[in-house]
């Protein structure tokens, strides 16, 4: 008996193995768990490639809930007019930021895992209002563009959209469609257009102007309709109009090229480079795991009726609507602005995971050129576009046409801010094939003006 | 009773998400209350020596005799050492039986064993009989009655009456609420089988533990263990295939009948030795009829269909070669027998051979190792280690093949996530999903996953109920092995030590496999987690050898399947 009550400890080898097994494991759940639970496919974790909750606007409406399956808004309009940042059940527009913020939303960790009350997903918060969004989607009606309005001290996107937008839950046949009705609906323009700017670059080369030519704003110009370079060559730039002597507050009111002309030959190329580059105006901007497409600026070492075009928003000139939102909010936060962004906050379990920061852009220009900038286009508005076109709020802003070329009808653009301290709000209107920026856009943003203003004075 | 199961299936979902987040810290706790009332006693028992006779020599030394099976022989780790160059190292083997009855057999010794002057092979002891064993004389003198009675008198206590009693109402009361907390997530249609399912193990447990009361052998830690993994099993069902509640219930039911059936027939070990040979022809029995008869699913051919239900017979023949393979001390010693089990255990590894079981076929393998050095002594180990080398051999030549695809995929799980890896990593994900306290029960996604309820059933549990109360579903293993282990120090014979210890391996290494495999520590072989898998076969044959395990426990009146001297007190005459 002895011996075979000895040789039973063989046993204990298996009871090792599986002790030792299992404490292999616990030490593997330990370092590796957050990997795995983050993998791609992780069921509780993703949702056909987005994070599994609830996401809402800033006053909690809910927008779409990835907890199951995607189930959107009830609200058709709702549903159109947050497609291009909650995408398609197919695939068509992405949704970066429901993937990026998957971890956030699952809020994984090593005693709770990814549990949450009740089983329901986290919850996002994004910095839209539901509200403004389809404010926004109506006043664009069936135009093709984008419009914008961020919170320039906050950053936050109050309202973001791009048209034409679609119904996730009713698709349109959008791959047969022939008449260019829905040409460009999976592209969020906001974020992944790149538009010729026309005159609301002008800001961009008065800025240049203010910070470089002392007595700028004592300089007369004279227009005669046009500024010819080489008149074998026919280099010219024209203008609309023939606007005879012209200050340097008129030129930009007005929106006349031939003065511009004139304030690019005393900048130059490189400096007109070199103020663009300062700022960021062809750079990318990245928020909440989405990039923007770049700008263009080209006009250092370019001939002078180049550098002359490309001073008034033509030539190469490309300008991405958030990057040059963006810009807007650092004239109106004196130099100095705030990187926008889409989610406010996320929570996932109990706990509050993620709050949104601002991101400062860093100066882009000395208080004293961003003063006399927005004094100059408080004045457009004063003089030109009509102050009553904007709700009450005290509006500095630039419009701009741009020809496309093409036989198109020209992109129409509307850029500003407001300076109200209660209502701290850049925005930017383009609408594709519109009349001019004047005409067409102004409209559009008075009616989401006036329900930005009823939003937060409620 | 309809209204009854709709009061849950229709609650609001507020008062469900209350109940999930109070009972997924509530339930590692009872469990683990459960765990340690039950766990503490079976590894804490004393083991002292018990003497049931001496052997009184010529010059009236006598030499306590510790055990009912005792090798007489010049071998240093021999029962009673004599240390003389005429006596063998095995000489003779001293046995007691039930009656008290004595018998001296030879094992093999060169110089034989001569009772009053006559060679004899074996014999029965009478009092003064003279054994001489190479010239060596001696006399054996048992305890009397009244020492016996003191032995049981003094013996460590099964149970307290009280103790199974509370532990059964405590484990009752972890089933309330984890059937509750299904029948508020089930689908409405699975409600009524679902109850039945948990209600049908609560029954059976009672049932047992009245039947204990009656027979007055109320030590209920082993069953109370293996009912608690039959819940967690069906909490695994009440996930994955609710639909399947009542088939393993009934599995279970059958699993108890044969657990009672084999524990009767190991409580007297002569039975015992003769059902050894009804178990060997079942064992191979089982496993020819499943190659004649047999489908072949995924691969291996182990799945016999009868009138539309299926079974896997080799989950029964692991119990059979347990029978088998246990054996009694005086056999032990005897070359003969061991040439027996080895021919057997070739036959055995032919028939899995063919049939491309690879997990049965390892299972058997580490089970015929752990007999195979329980049993030899130096004799045996060349030809026993000769045995397992043919056995690894066919395995590798034969089975492997097939199962080198899940080999390769083995710690490279995250290269083919949706591929080889798919279940493991998805047994991952929602294990760490789960964390330590679980999803909550019925809002796992592992159900998606082949085999949740069996082969991966650890990741559904963690998932839903946390890894906690995986981890305590793992040391449940873990202390019928340590227990079976403890216990060999005190059996009567061989017989049941290594009957226990095989049992409880094989369970150790369903667990090892089923467990370690699904979070790829192991390779992933679709071994069964004993009581817990969804599986009738293997619930039938994880209660037969818990069987095993239940008869290896000796403490006084702990076990039903121990037979032991009429109690009384030591000053009975």
């Amino acid at each position: 008996m002895n011996k075979v009550v000895s040789r039973a400890k063989i046993m204990l080898v298996l009871v090792l193995i599986l002790a030792a097994g299992t404490l292999f494991f616990v030490g593997e759940y330990v370092f590796k768990a957050e990997t795995w639970v983050m993998h791609a496919g992780s069921p509780h974790v993703y949702n056909k490639n987005a994070g599994s909750g609830l996401i809402t606007d800033r006053d909690g409406i809910l927008l779409l809930d990835t907890t199951v399956d995607r189930v959107y808004t009830d609200n058709e309009v709702l549903r159109k007019a947050i497609i291009h940042w909650l995408g398609d059940r197919q695939g068509n527009i992405s949704a970066p930021l429901l993937s990026h913020y998957a971890d956030k939303v699952a809020n994984f960790n090593l005693v709770s895992g990814v549990y949450n009350y009740g089983g329901i997903g986290g919850q996002v918060t994004l910095s839209l209002s539901a509200k403004l969004q389809m404010a926004a989607l109506e006043a664009m009606g069936d135009k093709k563009g984008t419009l914008a309005v961020y919170n320039y001290k906050t950053g936050e996107i109050l309202c973001a959209v791009s048209t034409p937008a679609f119904d996730p839950d009713n698709l349109p046949d959008i791959a047969g469609d022939t008449t260019g009705q829905w040409s460009g609906a999976y592209v969020n323009r906001f974020m992944k257009s790149a538009y010729i700017p026309g005159s609301i670059f002008k800001i961009v080369t008065a800025a240049a102007a203010l910070e470089t030519i002392p007595d700028i704003q004592q300089q007369t110009f004279t227009c005669n309709g046009e500024t010819v370079y080489n008149e074998l060559a026919g280099d010219k730039v024209t203008c609309l109009s023939n606007h005879g002597k012209i200050s340097f507050q008129e030129a930009l009111t007005y929106s006349c090229n031939c003065a511009f002309a004139q304030i690019a030959d005393q900048l130059g190329g490189e400096t007109l480079q070199r103020y663009a580059q300062q700022f960021k105006i062809a750079e990318s901007i990245s928020f909440d795991g989405m990039t923007t497409v770049t700008g263009n600026v080209t006009a250092a070492g370019e001939a002078p009726v180049m550098v002359a075009w490309s001073a008034i928003g033509q030539h190469k000139d490309m300008i991405n609507p958030c990057r040059y939102l963006t810009f807007m909010g650092a004239i109106a936060g004196g130099g100095v602005g705030v990187e926008p962004h889409l989610v406010n906050e996320i929570s996932g379990g109990s706990w509050k995971s993620y709050a949104a920061k601002s991101v400062s852009t860093g100066r882009l220009m000395s208080v004293d050129t961003a003063l006399k900038l927005q004094k100059m286009m408080r004045a457009n508005v004063e003089n030109y576009y009509g102050d009553e076109n904007f709700a009450g709020l005290t509006v500095c802003a630039k419009s701009g046409t741009a020809e496309v070329g093409g036989g198109k009808k020209p992109n129409t653009l509307f850029c500003g801010f407001a300076t109200d301290e209660e209502y701290p709000l850049a925005f930017i209107v383009v609408v594709e094939e519109g009349e001019s920026g004047r005409r067409t856009c102004i409209p559009i943003l008075k009616q989401v003006l006036t329900a930005c203003k009823e939003a937060m004075s409620s | 009773m309809e209204n009854f199961i709709q009061a849950f299936t229709q609650a609001d979902a507020a008062y469900i998400n209350v109940y999930q987040q109070i009972l997924r810290y509530c339930a590692p706790l009872l469990v683990g209350a459960l765990l340690f009332l039950c766990i503490k006693p079976l590894l804490t028992f004393r083991r002292e020596p018990e003497i049931w006779a001496w052997l009184v020599l010529e010059d009236q030394r006598r030499l306590p005799i510790t055990h009912w099976e005792s090798v007489i022989g010049r071998n240093k780790r021999s029962d009673v050492v004599i240390n003389m160059p005429a006596i063998s190292r095995n000489h003779a083997v001293l046995t007691r039986y039930d009656d008290g009855s004595w018998t001296i057999a030879d094992a093999g010794s060169k110089a034989g064993v001569l009772v009053n002057g006559e060679r004899v092979d074996i014999a029965a002891l009478e009092p003064e009989d003279v054994i001489d064993i190479a010239g060596v004389k001696m006399k054996l003198l048992p305890i009397s009655r009244r020492q016996e009675i003191k032995l049981a008198f003094l013996r460590t206590k099964g149970a307290h009456p009280l103790s199974s009693l509370a532990n059964v109402l405590l484990l009752t009361l972890i089933q309330v609420l984890v059937c509750c907390s299904y029948l508020l997530t089930v689908n409405e249609a699975h409600a009524l089988t679902v109850f039945w399912g948990f209600a049908g193990i609560a029954i059976s447990q009672w049932a047992l533990l009245i039947f204990y009361f009656v027979i007055r052998k109320p030590s209920f830690e082993v069953e109370t263990i293996a009912f608690l993994l039959c819940t967690m099993g069906m909490a695994a069902i009440a996930a994955v295939r609710p639909g399947e509640a009542m088939k393993q219930l009934i599995a279970m039911f059958m699993g108890l009948a044969l657990f009672l059936g084999v524990g009767w027939s190991l409580r007297d070990l002569e039975r015992a030795k003769k059902i050894r040979y009804i178990a060997a022809a079942a064992g191979i029995g089982f496993l020819l009829i499943t190659l004649l008869f047999g489908r072949e699913y995924h691969g291996a051919k182990n799945w016999l269909v009868i009138g539309g239900m299926s079974f896997q017979p080799s989950e029964l023949s692991k119990m059979c070669f347990v029978f088998v393979g246990a054996s009694t001390m005086d056999r032990i010693v005897n070359r003969r027998n061991l040439i027996l089990f080895i021919g057997y255990t070739l036959a055995i590894c032919g028939c899995l051979a063919v049939m491309n079981d690879f997990g049965t076929a390892l299972i058997f393998f580490i089970a015929f190792l752990l007999i195979a050095y329980m049993r030899s002594g130096s004799v045996g180990t060349l030809a026993l280690a000769c045995t397992s080398l043919g056995f690894a051999g066919v395995i590798a030549l034969k089975i492997a093949p097939h199962a080198m695809r899940r080999f390769s995929s083995w710690r490279h799980i995250w290269e083919d996530p949706l591929g080889a890896g798919y279940q493991q990593t998805r047994a991952l994900m929602c294990i760490a999903s789960g964390g330590l306290f679980g999803m909550g029960a019925g809002r796992g996604w592992m159900k998606n996953v082949f085999a949740a309820d069996s082969d991966v059933v650890i990741a559904t549990l963690a998932e839903e109920w946390g890894l906690l109360i995986v981890l305590m579903l793992i040391s449940c293993i873990l202390a019928l092995g340590l227990f079976a282990v403890r216990s060999a120090a005190v059996q009567r014979s061989s017989f049941f030590a290594i009957g226990g210890c095989t049992a409880a391996g094989i369970l150790l290494v369903q667990a090892i496999f089923n467990a370690l495999g699904t979070v790829d520590v192991l390779p992933l072989t679709g071994v069964t987690f004993p009581f817990v898998s969804n599986g009738g076969s293997s619930m039938i044959g994880a209660w037969g050898l818990l069987a095993f395990v239940k008869a290896a426990d000796t403490r006084q009146s702990a076990s039903f399947a121990v037979r032991q001297s009429k109690e009384g007190r030591p000053d009975d005459e």
